[in-house]
């Protein structure tokens, strides 16, 4: 018989930090990658010795670029697994060291997300295709922009609000990548880049780290770690893109099936999510993945966000941290800050942009369209 | 007159010519569960997982249902200058594709009929003309 983490044993986030995302620098991955795990180990208040196994998420960064970078940490001979699944690679880092410390493996589990922005390479499947090097993903989005303002009779202008929301959330955070307020006139003004969408509606080409330490209840006794500011992972999902029918796009399709499965892991309905923090490298993503994951039907996203009822201090803050439009998608990262971000919402630690009351989190990543990844963290 | 050549022969073949241009044939597949795919492979159907004889070549018409547009204004292949619209169009026997809006054709908007066709877009190395796909509003 399977079981799901939940009815493993349970498993805390105990530590957070990050290098704050930026634009591309001379700066190496490795000061990077140290500077997030050293501020979640300061976070946790634990030693480096403590960590009995690392997951290192990255995409753009090569072969084994985990040990160069952990050495200088004191090499303490504990397991580390290089993991690359697309935009989803922090998510992916973090759900099985979550699983390793839900099955009793070990005690403390590090997942930590380095990239720098290198040259994607996808390798050659074999198979022709007609334009798909014409495609990249802004046109990608930019087809679904196309389609969803057409379906729900949705403008431009009322797309692009969301990511007026999400810069006005990332100026109030110091490790976003992009931290201006930008009118609606300011980003429909800027740089067209394909169909309607413009450069402040398209996350931007970054840089960053953002490390998470995840410890059992053991764990947290045995190292004395502050169990008050301990957040528990309470479902995790993975999952990959099928043949969906006709006419159903398989963006959302994915999310709809991966959050679901969540959703009913927790034993949670949408509606008593307090924040998500979701993929929104394009803002028409926001407003499909939260139909997606139920928040409301179809096509009433525009009306949520057009309410306020997606802003900190609203009904579900959607992206508090800024996302990826704001906050940034340096890649391997993104998926580990978004826990971060919640546990820090979670525990009350937010500052400026904390969502009042903030018990429950959703974090929702998709990598290239193809894997889809969902983690619930409840106070 | 030097003969045409195709771009891309093993996606597509030329069908006959009407009073539009040559029309085309789009070399999917077709898997005995029924899943019908483009382009053709033999690696194994994506629905069911069958594989070999199981996959049988299948000639689509170029005609569908627009499902998006996008004009794309940056794109940092320097082989495929911006600006240039991409489709996403439901070919009629179920895949969908995405490819290129003939550089004449009128905008077009999602749920318009649309037709492929094999469109000039240069000259092969001993001077004949090199057709690849496009597709444009159906006549």
């Amino acid at each position: 018989m399977t079981r799901s983490l939940n009815e493993l044993r349970p498993v805390y986030v105990v530590g957070i930090g990050w290098h704050r995302y930026q634009n591309p620098s001379e700066t190496p991955y490795v000061e990077l990658g140290l500077t997030a795990i050293r501020s979640a180990l300061a976070d946790a208040r634990i030693e480096w010795p403590a960590v009995e196994s690392s997951y290192v998420a990255t995409a753009l960064l090569g072969m084994a670029s985990g040990r160069p970078m952990l050495r200088h940490l004191g090499a303490t001979g504990a397991p580390l697994m290089h993991v690359e699944n697309a935009s989803a690679s922090g998510s992916t880092a973090f759900r099985h060291a979550c699983i390793e410390v839900a099955s009793g493996i070990s005690d403390v589990a590090l997942a930590v997300g380095v990239d720098k922005r290198n040259p994607v390479r996808r390798s050659d499947t074999g198979i022709g295709h007609l334009a798909e090097d014409a495609v990249v993903p802004f046109t990608h989005f930019a087809l679904l922009t196309n389609e969803y303002a057409v379906r729900h009779n949705a403008s431009a202008e009322d797309i692009a609000r969301v990511a007026v929301k999400n810069h006005h959330n990332g100026a109030k955070n110091p490790n976003a990548q992009r931290q201006q307020e930008r009118t609606l006139d300011e980003v429909l003004g800027g740089k067209r880049v394909s169909g309607s969408l413009t450069a402040l509606q398209c996350t931007p080409i970054g840089e960053g780290a953002a490390a998470v330490i995840v410890a059992s209840e053991d764990g947290i006794r045995r190292l004395g770690i502050d169990a008050g500011r301990a957040i528990r992972t309470t479902a995790s999902v993975g999952r990959s893109e099928r043949v969906y029918p006709p006419g159903a796009g398989f963006d959302a399709a994915l999310t709809k099936e991966t959050a679901d499965l969540a959703l009913a892991q927790a034993k949670l309905a949408p509606k008593d999510i307090d924040i998500i923090e979701l993929h929104d490298a394009f803002t028409v993503e926001e407003l499909h993945y939260i139909e997606s994951i139920g928040l409301c039907p179809e096509g009433h996203g525009v009306r949520m966000l057009k309410e306020g009822a997606l802003d900190i201090g609203g009904q579900c803050a959607i992206n508090p941290s800024g996302g990826l439009i704001a906050m940034g998608h340096p890649i391997g990262p993104t998926g580990i800050g978004q826990i971060g971000e919640i546990v820090m919402q979670l525990r009350g630690e937010a500052g400026p942009r904390q969502h009042g009351g903030a018990r429950t989190g959703l974090a929702h990543m998709v990598g290239v369209g193809a894997v889809c990844y969902v983690h619930i963290l409840q106070k | 007159m030097q003969p045409n050549k195709l771009l891309k022969p093993g996606l597509y073949s030329e069908g006959s010519s009407d009073r539009d241009g040559a029309t085309v044939r789009l070399k999917g597949g077709r898997c005995r569960c029924g899943y019908v795919f483009f382009p053709m492979q033999t690696y194994g159907c994506e629905r069911c997982g069958s594989h070999g004889d199981a996959l049988t070549p299948c000639e689509l018409p170029a005609n569908g249902t627009l499902l998006a547009e996008a004009t794309v204004h940056l794109h940092a292949d320097k082989n495929r200058p911006a600006p240039f619209t991409i489709v996403k169009v439901a070919l009629d026997d179920g895949p969908v594709i995405r490819t290129l809006l003939a550089d004449d054709s009128a905008p077009v908007v999602p749920g318009q009929r649309v037709t492929g066709r094999l469109a000039p877009v240069g000259q092969g190395e001993s001077g004949e003309t090199v057709l690849d796909l496009r597709f444009s509003i159906a006549p």
